[in-house]
């Protein structure tokens, strides 16, 4: 069964407009944006997936129609079996919901008290209760830091808090807004560590928005890539690279401080002394053959075959898109 | 055991409504004890306050002046009737800035995004944040009243003055959250508010009883909310009597029911309007 | 006269920060007045029921609120930093100042004006003119009063801020102070008797801020003029010299910031 699944759905902000000039005392002109433009897809249960885009593509307009916070212009969407928009409240029981930006806890009190008031929001009742706030703080290491006033925390200490809000009912689907927007790397590592194992083994749905792609990478299985209001990309994260950079990237360390390799398709990029990175266009040249070369130049001392860093992956469909 | 649909929820939703109700109260008790600094200013305020007013109507009943309502005032002067509405007064929590912050910042979404309601919640840590202060402030009035040595009130007059400061406070939260709600609609919920809060000084009679009003003025605001939130209460302290009570607690009630039901309905309109537009 | 000519264009600048938005200033000097509006229209009542509270009547008390309204309206306007000093040095923010080569507090004052206190100046000018049964002889005489009461003021403001320099708590307490003080300010002197009465002549002066140049406005007389005067000058040596005692402390290093 589809944990997620939505058709045509469709959001056009109606916004008043004062006229220029004089008229403008009298009228406005009513403007629309088409924040959402119809799209469609479906996610099955257990599945991680990132939504991504640029800033003011409609990730976020999308995320709030499927948590039902927003009604939609058209269209039609299900979420765990609830139209979200018309069965809000049924369907809070089993979504929980993680903003970046914004606190959900009370923050002049610990955290213990916002979670036992969750626990009464949620009707949790108290053995399984006990158990998973147990379990979660001890995941978290929050042990200490549950009888200090939020405010008092660090921004990955409010995070993990956060995190653990949003757990503790046990939700069947979690929206991540930005999740590690402002973290550390042990911070962002902690939680994407997380996602990926404590959400596997509770069998719980994913959905992730991101600008970090390493977020994607390390979590989800899946990216759906939304630009103007439409999807453009719908794919399995390994085969997106594939599909969208037809490159490999070869680093080689060496005895000399410069190396050059001299076969079609292989691109020279920004290297350091002694470290040479070379981009293989796999349409035109074979890895291998490349490798061979640069072994055949002597006092190879290290070599790194890995694909490119999404970012390029990811910017490369923005340019793609853009350019359309 | 992977939970793909929600929990079935052993006890039925009342009992659920009203333990979360029950949990944000006790939140918002907390809350104002975590704060404490500010509730020894607003302690303090009291006091100040009421040294300079008690100062001005002692005065005042002290001269007997001919020719002018002096006559109508008790021996003792007005100083227990505005102790008690002052304490009302200072006692009702600001939840209009609480509302205006989340209806206008956006934090309204992850409220919306739980099965309980927002409003039901926020109205439990008010009155919470309002009993916190209601009693320190209180605590902070009776300590005043033993140290300057006045005569207290009987003490049924402190039995009817107590439970009709608490419902007071109550429909004093009400008007406020109906100044909060405006935030759906308005820029900036000052206006409102200091509107709000006029009303309620001068027809609740913050500063001397209505039943000082010439006759049409009186009569006019004994029939408001703001009677009901300030005045009901310091007559009582004055004069205390049960039938009086009565009518006050009936006022406060009738009170409390319309106020609760405008709110639920201007709320509903303004969640149409978020839902539809975003926040 | 460089320092005032460095003062005057702080504060200018402060008067045009707040005059940015229009709508929030219209807002809170309007609400101001209406605001005031309200008061007056109680003490008219309070006066229609009981003619006069020791000595005085409903023009007398609007002496008083016209001289407090005009005193909060000049020191919000022109000296508005000292309404949250105390938060400001709390904050750490002096320290930018101290690299500096001007005076600290005259800076911290003049770095905000506030909206509202348009609303006060205007109402309370306008209460001067009607109400107060003041003559045109009287203006060398009010403006001599406002000087005076503006000073007691605004110095009584930097002292309770320079608490800020001592403890945290002075944050929201030093804002509480100046509260009381106008509290005090706004009722007619002749009600305080007893210790109320040396407490609004010492630690909260209302009696210097408004009920001195009162009773000198009504009574002019070298003895009324030289309390006007002498009080104006003690708070603010007092103002000064505390302040720059506590500027000390926080330049070793003994104040927690942040």
């Amino acid at each position: 069964m589809a944990a997620v699944r939505v058709e045509n759905l469709r959001k056009t902000y109606r916004y008043a407009r004062r006229k220029p000039g004089l008229s403008g005392l009298f009228a406005s002109e009513v403007r629309h944006i088409e924040a959402v433009g119809g799209i469609s897809f479906a996610i099955a249960e257990r599945e991680r997936v990132a939504i991504i885009g640029p800033n003011g593509a409609g990730k976020s307009t999308t995320l709030k129609m499927l948590s039902g916070i927003l009604e939609p212009s058209g269209g039609a969407a299900e979420v765990l079996g609830f139209v979200p928009w018309k069965q809000r409240r049924a369907l809070a029981y089993g979504i929980g919901v993680v903003f970046g930006q914004r606190s959900q806890l009370w923050t002049e009190l610990p955290a213990r008290d916002s979670f036992a008031l969750l626990r009464r929001i949620y009707d949790v009742d108290l053995d399984t209760f006990r158990r998973r706030q147990a379990s979660l703080v001890e995941r978290f290491g929050l042990g200490d830091l549950l009888d200090q006033p939020v405010q008092r925390l660090s921004l990955g200490q409010r995070m993990r808090c956060e995190i653990v809000a949003s757990l503790l009912h046990g939700p069947a689907l979690l929206f991540l807004d930005e999740p590690t927007i402002g973290l550390d790397i042990t911070a962002k590592a902690a939680i994407r560590d997380f996602i990926r194992e404590h959400a596997g083994a509770e069998g719980q749905t994913v959905v992730l928005t991101s600008h970090d792609t390493r977020d994607i990478e390390l979590v989800c299985d899946r990216v759906i890539v939304i630009n103007e209001g439409r999807i453009v990309v719908d794919q399995p994260t390994d085969q997106l690279r594939r599909l969208f950079l037809g490159h490999r990237l070869v680093t080689l360390r060496s005895a000399a401080p410069r190396l050059d390799i001299d076969l079609p398709g292989v691109k020279r990029r920004a290297s350091e002394p002694h470290l040479s990175v070379f981009e293989v266009d796999t349409g035109v040249s074979r890895v291998d053959v490349v490798v061979q070369a640069a072994l055949a130049l002597g006092g190879i001392e290290d070599i790194t075959i890995e694909d490119p860093p999404m970012e390029e992956v990811v910017r490369a469909i923005y340019d793609a898109n853009s350019a359309r | 055991m992977p939970s793909t649909m929600p929990i079935a929820r052993a006890e039925p939703a009342l009992f659920g409504a009203v333990a979360a109700a029950a949990s944000a109260l006790g939140l918002g008790i907390r809350r104002n004890l975590a704060n404490w600094p500010i509730m020894m200013g607003r302690a303090l305020f009291y006091l100040v306050a009421m040294l300079v007013l008690s100062a001005l109507w002692d005065k005042v009943a002290a001269q007997r002046l001919p020719g002018t309502l002096a006559h109508l005032l008790p021996a003792g002067g007005l100083t227990l009737y505005i102790g008690v509405t002052e304490w009302i007064a200072l006692s009702v929590a600001a939840i209009h800035l609480r509302l205006e912050d989340d209806i206008r910042f956006g934090m309204l979404e992850p409220h919306l995004l739980r099965p309980k309601s927002y409003l039901v919640q926020k109205l439990a840590e008010a009155m919470g944040d309002s009993l916190g202060r209601l009693i320190g402030i209180g605590a902070a009035a009776v300590l005043a009243l033993v140290l300057s040595g006045r005569a207290a009130p009987s003490p049924i007059a402190f039995v009817y003055v107590a439970v009709l400061g608490i419902f007071g406070t109550a429909v004093g939260v009400l008007l406020m959250t109906l100044v909060g709600l405006s935030a759906f609609w308005v820029r900036r919920v000052l206006p409102p508010y200091l509107i709000m809060q006029k009303a309620l000084f001068l027809l609740g009679g913050l500063f001397a009883p209505i039943s000082l009003y010439p006759g049409w003025f009186y009569h006019a605001a004994i029939v408001t909310p703001f009677a009901a939130t300030l005045f009901v209460a310091g007559d009582q302290a004055l004069a205390p009597s049960l039938a009086a009570f009565g009518r006050g607690l009936a006022a406060q009630l009738v009170w409390i029911v319309l106020l609760s039901g405008l709110i639920a309905l201007v709320w509903r309109a303004g969640l149409r309007k978020v839902l539809r537009e975003g926040v | 006269m460089n320092g005032f000519s460095t003062y005057a264009a702080n504060v200018a600048t402060a008067i045009r920060t707040s005059l940015m938005d229009r709508t929030n200033f219209i807002l809170n000097s309007f609400g101001m007045v209406l605001n005031d509006v309200f008061f007056l229209v109680l003490w008219y009542m309070f006066f229609a029921g009981f003619r006069q509270v020791g000595g005085w009547g409903l023009h007398d008390v609007a002496l008083l609120l016209g001289l407090v309204m005009v005193v909060v309206g000049i020191s919000g306007v022109f000296f508005g930093g000292y309404r949250d000093m105390a938060a400001t040095i709390l904050r750490g923010e002096i320290d930018a100042l101290l690299t500096q080569p001007k005076s600290v507090l005259a800076r911290l004052l003049a770095r905000e004006s506030i909206a509202t206190a348009w609303g006060d100046l205007a109402m309370g000018v306008w209460m001067l003119f009607t109400f107060a049964a003041l003559s045109w002889s009287d203006l060398p005489l009010v403006v001599l009063g406002l000087v005076c009461g503006t000073t007691v003021y605004v110095s009584s403001a930097v002292v309770y801020a320079s608490l800020a320099f001592r403890f945290a708590g002075a944050r929201s307490f030093a804002r509480d102070l100046t509260d009381f003080m106008l509290l005090f300010s706004s009722y007619p002197g002749s009600i305080y008797s007893g210790a109320t009465k040396i407490a609004a002549y010492t630690l909260i002066p209302a009696g210097f801020v408004v009920l001195a140049p009162v009773a000198f406005l009504r009574a002019p007389s070298v003895s009324t003029l030289a309390i006007m005067i002498g009080s104006a000058v003690l708070y603010a040596a007092i103002a000064a010299f505390l302040f720059h005692l506590g500027l000390g402390r926080y330049r070793r290093g003994l104040v927690p910031t942040g």
